[in-house]
């Protein structure tokens, strides 16, 4: 069954993608993410658009058009300097979340 | 909050959202050709791709719609943190806030309230339809050498231009009468307009209740007929509905009233007509015109006032082109020749006069404002000075320099609108004191008020003083760069760049008080000269205005009048009562062509007529400069007349005037002789010499100015003269009772206002301008707190730090004062027309001005000055 995205989470998941895998188009980020879930992440390509643009207001990320291998033009987003900064601090808060969550669920089994 | 989220939206779509817009769909579009390359390289037909393409990718319309809300959440996000943020910082320094209001909010009042007078006086509509279109008609005869303005064309030719001309979609002639109107109780003196069918039509002006005065009422036989102005409706009739069965009694004849024109319509005013009638400032009563068959076809005589309305379209100049081609034939028909064609736009003859002295305030206000925003842009230049730390770590931290600059033009934003809500308040204190300066001849100046469009003026002022205040602060704080923060000196060399800057504004703004400094001084020096003018009049006589109405023949008249100056005689404490046919200062004029014997006559000359009776000239103090006055058995038949001096200088130079011949100019027969000279008294205004004055003896005054010089106040005489005629004949009003000081006061008015108000405004400028230097001088000190002490600890006297500061004031007072007066130099260009008896580059007025300046800058320069030579300096060196 696909799962929901929790609120916040596609931000933290698109920092993460850029960190990991330098500078990327929309296009690229969205197959990374749908890769990575094996597909449980059921999640039209298109969804990502508003996370990436309130996280390149924010100056987390700065865009800029180039080619691709191919030939096609697309607009790249680079992680900024205030970018990894918030992935540390977002991934922190996630990690004490999920870990608050998991510990939940621990206990009631 | 969706929906608010979509308004926003639609605000930013409105802006500058295109490129954004635009990008986006470009984004959109490679997103879904890398998409579908994907599906073909998997082996899909190119369509059959694209399709999939689109699938994977989901609606592209609701993604773009969600991308627009994301990007204008943030917008407001931010903007509501800006100005979150902004009053944080503005409440945390309350004594930097409330200086910077005030300030900015005493120039943004001053300009509000000027701007409310200007858009009362020369930009709200008068309320006659599109009064663009309306125009005066004059017929000049160049021969006469008299303003153009004095011929209204003849009943003849007015009607002939009327039915044959183009260009006029009405045309109306209308006259100006006082009449005594009487009610039970009460008699007074009403103005009163006596017009033709289409006036009315002309103004497109209707009455509230009832009808207008229309071609039937004009016909003879049906003209006792009267439309009266809503303040007459009030004050005399209650207001009540059934005025319209009343009549009115106009010089002892009854007037059906058949109507009562609305609130704001008095035409004439005092004010519209060069030569009307002016000591009246309101119509109050119109009547029928009702010409005779003679009258209509008069060509000879110029008969008072004629309006046009152009039809649409149709320009003065092309209407003036057919009407003075239409008067070369109609000149033909007359007996005395040369009368020519002039069409003038009726606004420009109605508010023209006062448009230069508006636009002069406007500026002297522009100038306070500009001052204001000087100083508001100090104190936020000084402030962001004191803030480089906190901004360079906000840099540091990631804020973008934009992000910075926005945040800063939102807090000016703050203080500029708050501002303009203190200047809304200001003016309207102003406009609460405006009726006292009011002199009483700038049309509708009273009906300034705050409406809409002076509103919307006001919060333009403040939005652009904000810019101007903010963009300085703003442009300084966005140069600092990380690196310079990171140096240890570098706030020290942002702080020396603002502190130049600062310096330069304080030059300006000492500069920009200067010119209005000498502004106000030069016209201070004019008031003073015009009242110390001598009018060659007592001031203390006090007249009044009586006319017998048609119930009384002349002989009854004069026995009338005979019976009231016996009376009035008798009065105790009055001293001596004349009469004449006009006054000085009045308005009123009776201009008269003539020939001396034994000069060179000319056509053109004129000469002021007045009849008197034997003793005006001793009730007015006129006094008698070579031969006789008049005496109570002056014979009319031995033709005597008196001169004043100037005549006597002009046809009699090298001569003795006194048995000197005149005569009228076009009767040779007659001469009349002179037996008196008498003082030259101020007659046009106040501002203008004495012209050429006969006076005829008026043994049989019949009614006219009486003038009455007594011991008693001038209130208790007017009652008197209440009391006695309301006994001779309750349906005669007395009109005007003033005393000349007043008639003079009133000639001066306009003068006091302009005077008095450019001078409150220097007087700002000038307070503002020694805040923002004593500010400065403050700041500049506790920014050296430290060199001082170093300074002092090596030995420098106190003597020597108060000079050093107040060294840098002089420094910056003289730059200004230099700049000052080469910008007073061609800005009391602008004055010229304004000054009595004073050159515009005055050297006294110059040198006070600078005096005073150089004075009070110093004063305000030695508080700061005297804490900084009575630091510790111990203290001092320790501080930062």
């Amino acid at each position: 069954m696909p799962i929901q995205i929790l609120q916040g989470t596609l931000d933290l998941m698109i920092l993460r993608t850029l960190a990991t895998m330098g500078p990327q188009h929309a296009y690229g980020i969205a197959s990374r993410l749908q890769q990575v879930s094996e597909d449980a992440l059921n999640l039209n390509q298109g969804t990502i658009y508003p996370a990436l643009v309130r996280i390149e207001q924010r100056g987390w990320t700065r865009g800029s058009w180039s080619k691709t291998e191919n030939g096609r033009e697309a607009k790249y987003y680079a992680i900024t300097r205030a970018g990894l900064k918030a992935l540390e601090e977002e991934t922190e808060r996630w990690r004490q979340m999920s870990g608050v969550v998991e510990k939940l669920l621990a206990e009631e089994q | 909050m969706a929906h608010l989220r979509r308004i926003v939206a639609k605000l930013r779509n409105l802006a500058a959202n295109k490129r954004a817009e635009e990008e986006l769909a470009r984004e959109v579009s490679s997103h879904l050709t890398l998409l579908a390359d994907e599906f073909e390289s998997r082996g899909m037909a190119p369509e059959e791709a694209r399709r999939a393409a689109r699938r994977a990718y989901g609606g592209v319309e609701q993604v773009k719609q969600s991308h627009r809300d994301e990007r204008s959440v943030l917008w407001m996000e931010q903007t509501i943190q800006d100005l979150r943020y902004g009053l944080r910082t503005l409440s945390k320094s309350p004594g930097f806030t409330v200086t910077a209001v005030l300030t900015l909010g005493l120039g943004i009042g001053a300009c509000t309230a000027i701007f409310s007078l200007l858009n009362a006086v020369l930009i709200r509509s008068l309320p006659y339809g599109d009064p663009s279109r309306l125009v005066y008609l004059f017929t000049p005869n160049r021969q006469f050498k008299l303003p153009d303005e004095v011929f209204g064309p003849a009943y003849a030719d007015l009607y002939d231009l009327k039915r044959a001309s183009h260009s006029f979609e009405d045309m109306t002639a209308f006259g100006q009468s006082v009449f005594n109107l009487a009610s039970p109780g009460v008699a007074e003196r009403v103005s009163a307009a006596r017009v033709d069918g289409d006036f009315f039509q002309t103004f497109q002006s209707t009455p509230e209740l009832g009808r207008e005065i229309s071609a039937d009422d004009n016909q003879l036989g049906h003209e006792k007929v009267a439309v009266i102005s809503h303040a007459l409706w009030q004050s005399m009739f209650g207001s009540t509905a059934d005025v319209l069965h009343r009549s009115l009694l106009l010089d002892g004849k009854s007037y059906q009233i058949i109507g009562v024109m609305p609130q704001g319509f008095e035409y004439p005013h005092s004010t519209d007509l060069a030569y009307g009638e002016s000591q009246y400032k309101t119509t109050q009563v119109w009547i029928p015109l009702a010409l005779t068959p003679q009258q209509t076809s008069d060509r000879d005589n110029s008969s008072g006032n004629a309006v046009a309305r152009l039809k649409p379209g149709v320009s003065v100049a092309q209407a003036q082109a057919e009407m003075a081609a239409m008067m070369v034939r109609l000149d033909k028909l007359h007996q005395m020749k040369g009368w020519g064609a002039l069409i003038k736009n009726f606004v420009d003859s109605t508010v023209g006069h006062v448009r230069s002295l508006l636009w002069l305030l406007l500026g002297a206000v522009a100038i306070v404002l500009l001052i204001a925003s000087g100083n508001a842009a100090n104190l936020l230049l000084a402030r962001a000075a004191g803030r480089v730390r906190e901004l360079g770590v906000r840099v540091a931290l990631g804020a973008g320099r934009s992000r910075i600059v926005r945040q800063l033009i939102t807090e000016s934003l703050l203080i500029g609108l708050a501002a303009g809500a203190i200047g809304i308040l200001f003016a309207y204190l102003f406009l609460g004191i405006l009726p006292l300066f009011n002199p009483g001849n700038i049309p509708r100046l009273n009906e300034a008020s705050l409406d809409m469009r002076v509103l919307l003026f006001t919060i333009a002022v403040s939005l652009l003083t904000s810019m101007l205040t903010g963009v300085l602060p703003a442009l300084a704080v966005s140069r600092i760069n990380l690196t310079d923060f990171l140096a240890a000196t570098g706030s020290r060399s942002v702080a020396s760049a603002h502190t130049r800057v600062q310096s330069a504004l304080i030059v300006v703004e000492s500069a920009l008080v200067m010119v209005l400094l000498a502004s106000a001084g030069l016209l201070i020096r004019s008031y003073v000269n015009v009242e110390s003018v001598d009018t060659g009049f007592s001031q203390s006589t006090v007249t009044v205005n009586i006319g017998a109405d048609p119930r009384y023949s002349h002989p009854q008249a004069v026995e009338f009048f005979r019976s009231l100056f016996q009376r009035l005689q008798a009065l105790p404490g009055v001293e001596t009562v004349g009469a004449v046919s006009s006054l000085p200062l009045s308005n009123s004029e009776d201009l008269r062509m003539f020939s001396v014997d034994g000069y060179p006559n000319q056509i053109s000359q004129l000469a002021e007529a007045r009849w008197v009776t034997p003793n005006y000239f001793s009730a007015m103090k006129i006094p008698l400069v070579a031969g006789r006055l008049f005496t109570a058995d002056e014979k009319l038949a031995s033709h005597t007349i008196i001169i004043n001096q100037s005549f006597a200088r002009r046809y009699f130079a090298g001569r003795n005037p006194i048995g000197g011949r005149v005569s009228r100019q076009d009767d040779h027969t007659q001469w009349s002789s002179v037996i008196g000279v008498i003082g030259d008294v101020r007659n046009t205004s106040l501002e203008e010499p004495a012209e050429p004055q006969i006076y005829e003896p008026d043994m049989e005054f019949g009614g006219g100015y009486i003038a009455i010089r007594s011991s008693l106040p001038a209130k208790s005489l007017a009652s008197s003269v209440h009391t006695i005629l309301h006994s001779l004949d309750p349906n005669l009003a007395a009109g005007d009772i003033q005393t000349m000081r007043d008639l003079e006061s009133e000639a001066s008015a306009r003068r006091r206002f302009q005077t008095s108000l450019l001078s409150v405004f220097a007087g700002i400028a000038l307070f503002l301008a020694l805040v923002g230097l004593y500010g400065l001088m403050a700041y500049s000190v506790s920014r050296r707190t430290r060199e001082v002490g170093i300074r002092m600890a090596l030995g420098a006297e106190r003597g020597d730090v108060l000079l050093l500061v107040l060294k840098k004031a002089a420094l910056l007072l003289a730059l200004g004062l230099v700049s000052g007066l080469v910008a007073s130099w061609f800005a009391t260009r602008a004055m010229q027309a304004f000054l009595f008896g004073v050159g515009r580059h005055d050297p006294i007025t110059t040198l006070a001005v600078c005096a005073l300046l150089a004075l009070s800058g110093l004063l305000a320069a030695i508080i700061p000055a005297r804490r900084a030579a009575s630091m510790d300096p111990m203290q001092a060196l320790r501080t930062e």
